[in-house]
């Protein structure tokens, strides 16, 4: 990997400022598709970075974390970090994906096939 | 909010296989968006990367993961996400399988050899798969019934021959994975 030959460890240093340094979400591990949807903006932003910020507003519709990620232009476990101290100050809930739920029911299954079909 | 969250629904499809195989292709042939590549920040397992010490250690690193998107309609997604190629990121497939609906391995009959551990995997942790064979130009043509033997796949789960370029070839695919899906899941209920 490029990421091995590299000796300027100026991008990784960054990304891992973003999250004050921390690799790890916090709480309940989520999904890659799990959707993130705003439920509440802060009365004092002083304490959220502009990515949280921007992560809230992309939010706003429900979105799933790989989008939000590449719309922040950010890897996804920092990505996951940003998400996870938003939904620790209640702002944001993380829903998990179709199947995770248990919600892949006769009907979607039959929504899923017409929408292909559609296409 | 538009909506009620409940409404919206993501639901994921992977597509594995051995690298070089066309799972991108296949994505982009589909995808209503430009795969798009998003990183994921990789630190050694079982090592805490909780200080910068691990980056300047470099037991960081990054692997692209492919993925695609297609809107049934207005909340509910499908999203394709392309396996790792490379064997050592071999246990992102772990986390990718949760929660999918269930997966293409895309096979190459030059290389058949390469499925063989996509179909193990997919075939060990019963999720849904099924196999499509990428007739590249100039490929032989080949037997699906020999194809089926020499991969070992059960009888039950789809095996048929696609041009991963080809739109309408990879919505053939997709369809009859999830109608694959849609049998297996009314077996388990």
């Amino acid at each position: 990997m490029a990421a091995e030959e590299d000796p300027d460890p100026g991008p990784l240093v960054r990304m891992f400022a973003v999250t004050g340094g921390r690799a790890r979400a916090v709480g309940e591990a989520f999904d890659v598709i799990a959707v993130v949807t705003t439920i509440g903006m802060p009365y004092d932003q002083a304490g959220l970075s502009p990515e949280h910020l921007a992560a809230l507003r992309v939010a706003t519709r429900p979105t799933t974390v790989a989008d939000i990620g590449t719309r922040l232009r950010l890897p996804l476990n920092i990505t996951r970090v940003l998400l996870s101290d938003l939904r620790s100050e209640g702002l944001v809930s993380i829903d998990p994906p179709a199947a995770t739920a248990g919600v892949l029911n006769e009907r979607i299954y039959q929504e899923v096939l017409n929408g292909l079909r559609a296409l | 909010m538009d909506y009620a969250r409940s409404d919206a629904l993501a639901i994921k499809i992977l597509i594995a296989g051995g690298f070089g195989v066309g799972k991108t292709t296949l994505v982009s042939a589909v995808s209503e968006i430009q795969p798009l590549s998003t990183e994921e920040l990789l630190s050694d397992r079982g090592t805490r990367v909780d200080d910068t010490s691990g980056v300047e250690a470099k037991t960081t690193t990054t692997v692209a993961l492919d993925f695609g998107r297609i809107t049934l309609r207005e909340g509910l997604w499908i999203y394709l996400f392309g396996t790792p190629g490379q064997d050592r990121f071999w246990f992102m497939w772990d986390e990718l399988a949760i929660g999918a609906l269930g997966a293409v391995v895309l096979a190459d009959t030059r290389r058949l050899g390469d499925a063989f551990p996509a179909v193990d995997f997919f075939e060990q942790r019963h999720i849904p798969y099924m196999v499509a064979v990428n007739e590249f130009d100039g490929a032989r043509r080949h037997d699906p019934n020999v194809i089926r033997r020499a991969l070992a796949v059960p009888g039950h789960v789809p095996l048929m021959v696609c041009d991963a370029r080809d739109r309408e070839s990879a919505k053939e695919v997709l369809l009859a994975l999830v109608r694959h899906a849609k049998d297996m899941s009314g077996v388990r209920a």
